[in-house]
């Protein structure tokens, strides 16, 4: 099991994945660095979700490896903060609840972490509703509860799998400001994949660029932004500039491959 | 006024309603049309025999409805442990669900005589055709229940630490109560014919027994009275699941407060 604060670089060495002959993946080589934002983004279907699973052990790789702090992983990480692109919350539980069940699932009493949770939903905006049901919430507020549920035990890695990809557009902007202002309390370690080029410029530190399938790195940009990043961010010029350099890379990515 | 806007009191008041203008109506045409008694008897003719045979309505009764009873709770129990076994050892589902497809085949009334000649007249053979009627509705919701669960449910509780048996308490099992709930409402009927067919083939005791000697003496009110005892049972058991699902399984899309 992981230890939280511990340094985690994540580091996967010529990543390949076929699924019934068909390349999903072709030589992905990336680090991530402790403590840092980094955003995976790519036309659809370009296995960014893939690489996700295979960096948390869930799947294996056909060849190369993944390592986590050096150690080469074979078998799920347990410990690892993961989001998905549905919120996957349990009906039967509350809020607050499902923020326990990584606990639970641990072997540890929910009760330990109860202030801790009611800390993050605090932060996540979710006051007054931990008692809520998931079907009482919105689409939005059932993500936040997934965020919360993720970053309950202090991971020294989160995983997030395009989760804001279910809201509408409005909402969508509104949990990537959201994200940043938690981020920027809890400075973890995550690995983001979106296809909004918009939400991996305000979230990141590192966004890596894949090209359609076989998802191969072409390209990636250091985002050195200052933080925290506002909403008045998104007219600056350093940012309009970054955005537009990301197309036109994600561009040409696919543009090649067809 | 105020207590008819109250839905669940509006459809008693419904349902309460459309059972007496049927009796009403039934009433009304059985003395127009003089109907011999020994044929259709009056509703007020049941009335007054089954109140006045209330002490053996009963003692048959309890006979019947201790065979139904210990006969469901054995297909709940045997029911889902073999879909337990199914889920987990997915190697033999195919073979398990053929073999029990082909039993379920059988009219399990025509093996009734059979379980009289292995089981005696007592009130085993009763229990045991309950239970092989009931078994299986309980089983293939339970094999739904608790096998169709996310998967990114799954690879949340594998990635957060649970180990098999967290997840099957935890994740299946809660995910499945919902549909053993709706399985038991519909194998508590079944059970009960399996009971009173079981009371017609042999045996002193129980409603099926009453029915039967109460037809040989050409007391067709009785038959209607003892008919008038099982549909008291049966509503009285499905309402008993019904309350089970609103105290506990109240998060439930059927169950919710609208």
């Amino acid at each position: 099991m992981l230890t939280p604060l511990s340094e985690v670089p994540v580091e996967a060495k010529d990543l390949c994945k076929s699924f019934r002959n068909v390349l999903a993946l072709q030589d992905v080589s990336l680090t991530v660095h402790d403590r840092q934002f980094v955003t995976i983004v790519g036309p659809s279907g370009c296995g960014k979700s893939t690489l996700l699973r295979l960096i948390s052990g869930l799947i294996p790789p056909t060849s190369g490896e993944v390592l986590v702090r050096g150690t080469p992983v074979s078998a799920p990480i347990i410990g690892v903060g993961m989001v998905f692109q549905s919120p996957v919350l349990m009906p039967w539980r509350t809020a607050l609840d499902n923020i326990l069940f990584v606990a639970e699932m641990r072997g540890e009493a929910g009760g330990k972490y109860r202030d801790r949770a009611l800390e993050l939903i605090e932060l996540a905006g979710l006051a007054g509703f931990e008692q809520k049901r998931p079907h009482e919430l919105s689409g939005g507020m059932q993500q936040r509860v997934a965020i919360c549920r993720a970053l309950l035990l202090n991971p020294p890695l989160i995983l997030m799998d395009e989760p804001f990809g279910a809201l509408d557009v409005i909402t969508r902007e509104r949990m990537g400001f959201e994200l940043e202002k938690i981020w920027n309390v809890t400075k973890t370690t995550v690995i983001f994949v979106t296809h909004s080029i918009s939400e991996s410029v305000l979230l990141s530190d590192r966004i890596i660029v894949m090209s359609a399938r076989p998802g191969r790195i072409v390209e990636t940009f250091e985002v050195d932004l200052p933080r925290p990043r506002g909403r008045e961010l998104l007219s600056h010029p350093a940012f309009v500039r970054l955005s537009a350099d990301v197309r036109a890379c994600i561009e040409n990515a696919s543009a090649s491959a067809i | 006024m105020n207590l008819l806007a109250n839905p669940v009191v509006a459809n008693v008041a419904k349902s309460t309603l459309a059972f007496a203008i049927l009796i009403a109506v039934w009433q009304v045409v059985g003395q127009l049309t003089q109907v011999p008694e020994h044929i259709f008897p009056l509703p007020s003719k049941i009335a007054e025999v089954f109140v006045r045979t209330f002490p053996s309505q009963v003692h048959h009764l309890a006979a019947t409805g201790f065979a139904t009873v210990c006969g469901l709770a054995l297909a709940l129990v045997v029911g889902v442990l073999l879909a337990i076994t199914v889920i987990y050892f997915a190697s033999i589902k195919g073979a398990v669900l053929t073999v029990l497809a082909a039993f379920n085949s059988i009219p399990k009334i025509a093996v009734a005589p059979l379980f009289v000649i292995w089981f005696g007249l007592g009130i085993e053979s009763k229990i045991l055709l309950a239970f092989l009627l009931a078994i299986f509705p309980v089983f293939v919701n339970s094999v739904t229940g608790l096998g169709e669960i996310e998967k990114d449910m799954l690879d949340l509780s594998k990635i957060s630490g649970g180990n098999e048996w967290r997840i099957f308490t935890k994740v299946r099992l809660m995910h499945a109560l919902p549909y053993i709930a709706d399985s038991l409402k519909v194998a508590f009927p079944l059970a009960l014919v399996g009971a009173i067919v079981g009371e017609f083939i042999g045996g002193n005791r129980g409603i099926g027994y009453l029915i039967l000697s109460a037809q040989f003496n050409m007391d067709t009110a009785l038959v209607f009275a003892a008919l008038l005892s099982i549909t008291i049972f049966t509503t009285a058991g499905v309402g008993v699941v019904v309350l089970f699902e609103h105290l506990f399984l109240n998060w439930r899309p059927s169950q919710r407060a609208t």
